[in-house]
């Protein structure tokens, strides 16, 4: 049996996530597990989480009001939903995408909305932006009533 | 001499805007790369502009085929927070109308799949089915796309004649059964044309994360229904549909066979259905500061929300990742080394659907 089709105890689980550089106490929530780590090293938690058979399902950007970016990523290992909150140093946080394929195109839409720079991203180019918009317009308060179309 | 095609954005079969563009030597593609955004809508930022309540109407626009499963799932996610709970009828009802959604979606595909095949016959059975669905949603909800029928807190409506309900979609499963999924299986033109075509090797879908049928049809026996049971599919029970070939017949005959399982969940819903109250509350939500994940799947496969509240009328932050948005890249790992020819069914095989992946 593959390591990611093996049922693994909770505890055993959270373990392995507390075992990672960087890790905060996990929250055991309706949704899921949580962790919020600003600290976190998150190419070691993406290397833990191959290696026990997580999926990478999306990433979720928050602008916060110091210029920062919340960076939340959502996993899921069979019947567990688990969700690292960490954030961004000086505006960047180094790429998964060179490990993990799924990353390659939520972080390029993270670096429209929010201007997220993730180090190592071999193609860090616009997805979904207009290109009369600036990178981070969702961080403006007013970027305008109207998207113009993709050029 | 190596050459390029750009395919798109606009199409003559798909309605929507994307671009593949595709390298090939001679007929044999050997680079892929997609473009999209040429739909782009800022969708979750106009959820942080709306109040709760005219963002459910907002969000049910985030597609057009799948429109409830958006719908439904931030409503869960807004329930999750404020700690809603959905009473047991208005769960029946999103799992009938979530089934019905996965129905005319799984037909609508399945005929543009016939016809991509050039199978004319096939496609109009199968439109004649998908009509059927549409007639019965309409008679549900009034209309034929973005229904209406999620609130926060429970449904906007009952469903009235559970009898007819039952009679129409229950005559939909000897065609079905009969016509349609012998026709993908069994059909030489069908085999022929969609066999061994856009492969891709269970590796490959847990390497590019894949869901919905495109993992199943792969051999990844991955559901949301199952995984993180939801509504009543836990008590309707459900069994994953998998394939192990991985092919553009897979793809299909996954979703053919879905077909026969949603028509057992909608009509095993209905003889069940719990009586009570349609909503958890009357009047406007009030939604306290928290955050949630919902997760569900769509036709297409699973869908996360992430909805955050800071207590405020609108939502702090509104997520939405569809299947399409992960299903979509992973053209490139189908189609190198195929056919020039074969790059339209590869990319119908995906049932891309653009609306979701730009919203």
């Amino acid at each position: 049996m593959e390591e990611r089709d093996r049922e693994m105890p909770r505890a055993e689980l959270i373990a392995k996530l507390s075992a990672v550089p960087g890790a905060a106490p996990v929250e055991e929530r309706r949704d899921g597990l949580w962790m919020l780590a600003p600290q976190l090293d998150v190419e070691a938690m993406a290397r833990e989480m191959v290696a026990i058979g997580c999926r990478l399902v999306t990433m979720t950007g928050l602008a916060q009001k110091n210029g920062e970016t919340t960076i939340i990523y959502h996993y899921v290992r069979g019947h567990e939903v688990i969700n690292f909150k960490t954030v961004t140093r000086n505006g960047a946080i180094p790429s998964l995408a060179p490990m993990l394929r799924p990353a390659s195109w939520i972080e390029r839409e993270i670096h429209d909305f929010f201007a997220v720079n993730f180090v190592g991203h071999p193609n860090l180019v616009p997805l979904l932006r207009p290109a009369s918009l600036k990178d981070g317009f969702f961080r403006d308060p007013e970027p305008g009533s109207t998207v113009p179309e993709k050029q | 001499m190596p050459y390029t095609i750009p395919i798109g954005p606009y199409h003559p079969a798909l309605e929507e805007a994307y671009k593949v563009n595709v390298r090939c030597v001679a007929e044999t593609v050997q680079q892929v790369s997609v473009d999209v955004g040429f739909s782009f809508r800022a969708i979750e930022l106009l959820a942080q502009r709306r109040e709760w309540v005219p963002d459910v109407t907002l969000i049910e626009r985030v597609c057009g085929i799948c429109s409830n499963v958006h719908a439904m799932t931030f409503c869960r996610a807004a329930e999750r927070i404020a700690g809603i709970e959905v009473p047991a009828r208005a769960q029946y009802i999103r799992t009938i109308i979530s089934e019905l959604e996965r129905l005319h979606s799984h037909l609508l595909w399945a005929g543009l799949a016939a016809e991509y095949m050039g199978f004319q016959t096939l496609f109009m059975e199968i439109y004649t089915l998908r009509e059927q669905v549409m007639d019965l949603l309409e008679t549900i909800s009034g209309n034929r796309v973005n229904y209406g029928m999620n609130r926060i807190g429970g449904v906007n409506r009952d469903i009235a004649d559970l009898n007819s309900v039952i009679a129409t979609v229950q005559a939909m499963a000897a065609p079905i059964e009969n016509d349609v999924v012998p026709a993908f299986m069994n059909n030489a033109t069908a085999r022929g044309r969609m066999s061994g075509v856009g492969p891709l090797t269970k590796e490959q879908a847990i390497e590019w994360g894949v869901v919905g049928p495109v993992a199943r049809a792969s051999g990844v026996a991955t559901d949301v229904r199952v995984d993180h049971p939801y509504l009543a599919y836990q008590e309707l029970g459900f069994k994953i549909v998998t394939r192990q070939e991985g092919d553009v017949r897979a793809r299909v005959v996954v979703r053919a066979l879905e077909l026969l399982e949603s028509i057992r969940i909608v009509a095993e819903a209905l003889r069940n259905m719990p009586s009570g109250p349609l909503r958890a509350f009357e009047g406007m939500p009030d939604i306290p500061p928290g955050e949630a994940v919902a997760l569900t799947e769509a036709p297409r496969g699973e869908v996360i929300y992430y909805v955050a509240s800071d207590g405020g009328k609108t939502p702090a932050r509104v997520k939405i990742r569809t299947p399409s948005f992960v299903n979509i890249p992973a053209l490139e790992a189908m189609t190198i080394g195929q056919q020039l020819g074969d790059i339209s069914l590869i990319q119908a095989s995906v049932d891309p659907c653009l609306s979701c992946t730009d919203r």
